[in-house]
């Protein structure tokens, strides 16, 4: 029999895999999205609902796959084997294996439950820290209503603190996802969601847009950036006064700021006419982890990059109807980078987990 | 595809169907044949597979590596929105159709489908449907906002292209197809059973197919109804689901997936059958537990229309309702988990012929069982909410889809080949083409779990090298060009076993239904004279009338029926050919094309939708004559 031995070989080393993809998947601390390397309660809660599914899915996939393979190897025609017995069915064995998965559905079904209404909780805690949310295409902004306070792409809370994220859309349907600290939920537009979590160590965490919103909804990231409550406290006071532009290049940087038309779309603090809603708010700019929503990290190049031709580090993109490629002078990109890095808060950044 | 392999006794029918007409080219267009129906199902449905393959390979290129710049972006989009969309609507469902169309009149005892020409209408309105979507690509690009086309994305807004107007009429030409198909099976199966096959005599497959369509009955009309509301919301200046006129795009959602969830069924029950039949011939023994495979497809059935809310858990619905649907899902593990233990017990204590078949039904349990152990967890509200829209869904609902459906299709198309050619397919290669395709299937989508609970979202065309997911993804790129290699080694044992593969018997395999009583490939008239059924196994019991219903009812199956009596073939009247549905599709489908264009370009518009309405008019009247000159035949 060619049948048996590749077959046998076959299974054992899908098993393996199983088993292998199960413990490397535990163990991916490194990865910046990883969804079991939970650092904070939403998300450690749903870990600990997960494991146990697994496990008893590993069990499941063992035995019933286990005993499919042995009734094909072992009862396989051999010469001379004659009909079989005609057995039809047997009621005492159904009984038994419908019983059975109802059991085992039943214990999942209460463990879910349970986590469900721990997770769902966290939305009504009282004292939390609200953040409303809202997504456009391709990017987050973020306000602090109580602190009066808006920003974009990068989310300040303080470690330790119960959140609660109110979450809008203004055009399409987006969904608001950061694997280490919470799972997901949509923003839609004309509809209010809300999602409680809490970081329990500091750090800078990887966000991303998890409903597919358009052409580039792979460039529609986010970070949360998780400091201790007094670094938090220092990032409010200084947010909440208005940056002051030095002279030189950067005052040379504001007045293309304001003269090239970028404050149709962008918000900066102490910027009198820069007063458009469509884009990102700007205000602080150095502080930013990343260019162009999570894409790239925010250094001078990528910057001059973005501000050279969008289009081609997020096609679609609004900015990129107003400012082509060539639309803006070398000098007038280098002016305006002098001036977005001139707003800066200086609170020191966690390490990115 | 039997074109080149015409039986030499071909039976003219006599009086009502000139014998010109039912061979050559000419006769596939003008066809009512159940038979060659479900063929041209099969070869356009399998066209539309590979085609949505190659799709997928575009896209395994693109995110072979980080940062890839294979692709743009836009086109990727509409790769991955052309791909579910195709795999769904013009692989999967048309081949389950296809098989069923073939088989089904043949395991009743019947001569044809109980509407031969609603039955040819179905096909045409498939395939031009099919074609109608495809031609977005050259007509302003494909629809690019995903197979389940959440608004507002797909409003007129944010999606200004035709794509989307190709997408909702496409389909529902497609849908108007499926529908009607599900008419034709409901009658055929409810009508027209050879005398003594009871409901609780039907084979397992024919069950399978009648739950299907019953689910396709209720839920095909939501989704058409559904893509009607946004064609008016994209043209006509309604708000259904547009948030800025005061409409709720969750409504969209519930609309959808009100359909989506049990097309899922409606995609892997027939499966279901196809397995039922295979398990027991090849292990010659009757199928464990009946009853309760065709009671858990029903409860399946009806489980399906109560859960369409688990794709939906992440849109805050609230604990409660999210709950419910929870608890819902949970319960179909239960009439799954009965089904595939009483396909193990049908192969335990048998005497199994290992042959492709087998093989692939085999297969099909191995991996659709680690699908519905992927979807425990993601019927699970807190785990989905971390799992959903991330590769971990992509991976669960391929080992379903592909793992399940495709794999069971597979078995159905090696197990039935010989019948409807009068070939056997080639067992080394198929053999060959199994061990392949298991490995690499696992290979591109086992990793996909891994990459999912990594973090990796679904549909993005490019991700940064930091992510850490680049291993996985070139596994999964290279996997993908295995399962190619697979599905081009069973297009080549295809072409070769029909020009020289070994004639079939009609019975090749020692089955127990009633397709296996005839010839291989089948006369037109499928059974000159209508077989009777005294059990679930009429053929079986017939070849082992000492073995059959255990002994029991031991010498009660009636040998008699075997001895044909002499009925001159030329007697059996059938439907004659008619180009009338033909037709009537290409006047929907001009009308079709027309309301594409009414809301933009009316002056292209009105012409074509009043062509098309004319067209489709005077067909009606030409099929009420045609319907007229055969109303002597009674079924």
């Amino acid at each position: 029999m060619p049948f048996r031995r590749p077959l046998l070989r076959g299974m054992s080393l899908a098993v393996l895999l199983f088993c292998g993809v199960l413990a490397l998947s535990a163990c991916s601390t490194s990865m910046p999205m990883s969804t079991v390397d939970p650092q904070g309660n939403q998300a450690q809660n749903i870990q600990d609902l997960l494991f146990p599914l697994l496990w008893a899915g590993l069990g499941v996939f063992i035995v019933v796959e286990g005993i499919l393979v042995y009734s094909v190897i072992r009862y396989r025609r051999k010469k001379n084997t004659g009909i079989p017995a005609q057995v039809h069915g047997n009621m005492r064995v159904e009984v038994l294996w419908t019983i059975a998965p109802a059991l085992i559905v039943l214990v999942i079904a209460i463990l879910t439950f349970q986590t469900q209404r721990i997770n769902a909780d966290l939305v009504g805690i009282e004292d939390a820290l609200q953040i409303k949310a809202t997504g456009y295409q391709w990017w987050f902004e973020f306000e602090y209503p109580e602190q009066g306070i808006e920003t974009a792409t990068d989310m300040y809370i303080p470690v330790g603190r119960d959140i609660v994220v109110e979450l809008y859309a203004e055009d399409v349907m987006h969904n608001f996802w950061v694997p280490k600290l919470a799972g997901k939920t949509y923003m839609i537009p004309n509809n209010v969601n809300r999602m409680g979590f809490r970081a329990d160590e500091p750090g800078i965490y990887r966000g991303q847009c998890a409903e597919f919103c358009g052409e580039s909804h792979a460039q529609m990231g986010f970070r949360v950036i998780a400091v201790s409550q007094e670094a938090f406290e220092q990032w409010l006071a200084v947010k909440q006064t208005p940056p002051e532009i030095p002279a030189g290049d950067p005052q040379a940087g504001l007045e293309v700021f304001n003269g090239r038309g970028c404050i149709g779309c962008h918000v900066v603090d102490g910027n009198d006419q820069a007063v458009g809603q469509l884009g990102p708010n700007l205000t602080y700019y150095k502080d930013r982890t990343t260019v162009a929503s999570g894409t790239l990290p925010n250094t001078e190049e990528n910057l001059a990059a973005w501000l050279r031709d969008s289009e081609a580090i997020k096609p679609g993109n609004l900015m990129a109807g107003a400012i082509q490629e060539g639309s803006l002078s070398e000098e007038e990109i280098a002016n305006l980078i002098a001036y977005l890095y001139s707003m800066e808060t200086s609170v020191e950044q966690p390490e990115v987990r | 595809m039997t074109t080149l392999d015409q039986p030499v006794e071909q039976p003219t029918a006599g009086t009502v169907s000139p014998p010109t007409k039912q061979i050559g080219w000419a006769s596939w267009f003008s066809t009512v044949d159940h038979k060659k129906i479900g063929i041209m199902y099969m070869v356009s449905a399998f066209i539309f597979l590979v085609i949505g393959g190659i799709e997928a390979l575009l896209m395994r290129i693109q995110l072979g590596v980080p940062n890839n710049t294979f692709l743009d972006q836009d086109l990727y989009n509409q790769l991955f929105t052309m791909h579910g969309t195709t795999m769904v609507f013009l692989a999967i469902m048309p081949l389950n159709t296809g098989l069923g169309n073939y088989i089904v009149p043949l395991m009743l005892g019947a001569r044809d489908m109980a509407f031969p020409r609603l039955n040819a209408m179905s096909i045409w309105l498939f395939i031009f449907g099919g074609l109608m979507l495809y031609a977005s690509f050259i007509l302003g690009g494909a629809p690019n906002a995903g197979w389940f086309s959440y608004a507002p994305l797909t409003l007129k807004e944010y999606s200004p292209t035709h794509g989307m107007e190709y997408w909702i009429m496409g389909l529902t030409l497609t849908g108007v197809a499926s529908i009607a198909g599900s008419v034709n099976f409901v009658v055929t199966i409810l009508n027209m059973r050879a005398p003594g096959m009871t409901l609780n005599r039907m084979p397992l497959f024919v069950w399978m197919m009648l739950v299907t369509s019953f689910i396709l009955l209720f839920a095909f009309p939501v989704l058409t109804a559904a893509q009607i509301m946004l064609l008016f919301d994209r043209n006509f200046g309604t708000g259904f689901f547009n948030p800025d006129a005061g409409g709720n795009p969750i409504l969209w959602q519930h609309l959808f997936w009100f359909f989506g969830h049990p097309e899922v069924y409606i995609m892997i029950l027939p499966v279901f059958g196809i397995i039922s039949e295979i398990l027991p011939t090849f292990s010659r023994k009757p199928i464990f537990g009946y009853a309760f495979i065709a009671y858990s497809g029903v409860a399946i059935g009806f489980l399906g229309f109560l859960v369409w809310t688990h794709h939906m858990f992440a849109v805050g619905l609230g604990p409660l309702v999210n709950a419910f649907f929870a608890g819902a899902s949970f319960l179909i593990a239960i009439p799954t988990g009965v089904k595939i233990f009483n396909w193990i017990a049908t192969l335990w204590g048998g005497s199994i012929n290992l042959k492709a078949p087998l093989y692939y039904a085999v297969g099909f349990i191995a991996m659709f069982i680690i699908g519905g152990i992927s979807g425990i967890t993601l019927a699970s509200p807190p785990v989905n909410l971390q799992q959903t829209d991330s590769y971990y869904v992509v991976a669960h609902f391929h080992y379903v889809l592909f793992g399940g459906a495709l794999w069971g299709i597979f078995a159905g198309a090696f197990y039935w080949f010989p019948k409807m050619t009068g070939r056997m397919m080639d067992e080394r290669l198929a053999k060959i083409q199994f061990w392949i395709m298991l490995i690499s299937f696992n290979v591109t989508f086992f990793p996909m779990h891994i990459v999912g609970t990594q973090g990796m979202p679904r549909r993005i065309p490019t991700y940064a090298a930091e992510q850490e997911w680049a291993f996985w993804n070139l596994l999964e790129t290279i996997g993908a060009f295995g399962i190619a290699l697979a599905v081009l080694l069973f297009t080549w044992n295809m072409i070769v076993s029909l020009r020289a593969g070994q004639r079939a018997s009609a019975d090749p395999w020692d089955g127990a239904t009633l397709e296996w009583s005839t010839a291989s490939p089948p006369p037109d008239y499928n059974f000159a004279t209508e077989p009777v059924v005294h059990s679930r196994r009429p053929l079986w019991d017939a070849k082992y009338p000492e073995l059959s219903h255990g002994g029991k009812r031991r010498g009660k199956a009636k040998k008699g029926n075997d001895a044909e009596e002499n009925v001159d073939p030329s007697t059996i009247h059938l439907p004659s050919p008619t180009y009338q549905p033909l037709v009537i599709s290409a006047g929907l489908t001009i009308f079709s094309f027309g309301v594409v264009y009414l809301g933009t370009h009316p002056m292209i518009g009105i012409p074509l939708a009043v062509v098309g309405l004319l067209i489709f008019a005077f067909a009606t009247v030409g099929w009420v004559g045609d319907a007229y000159k055969d109303r002597d035949i009674v079924h």
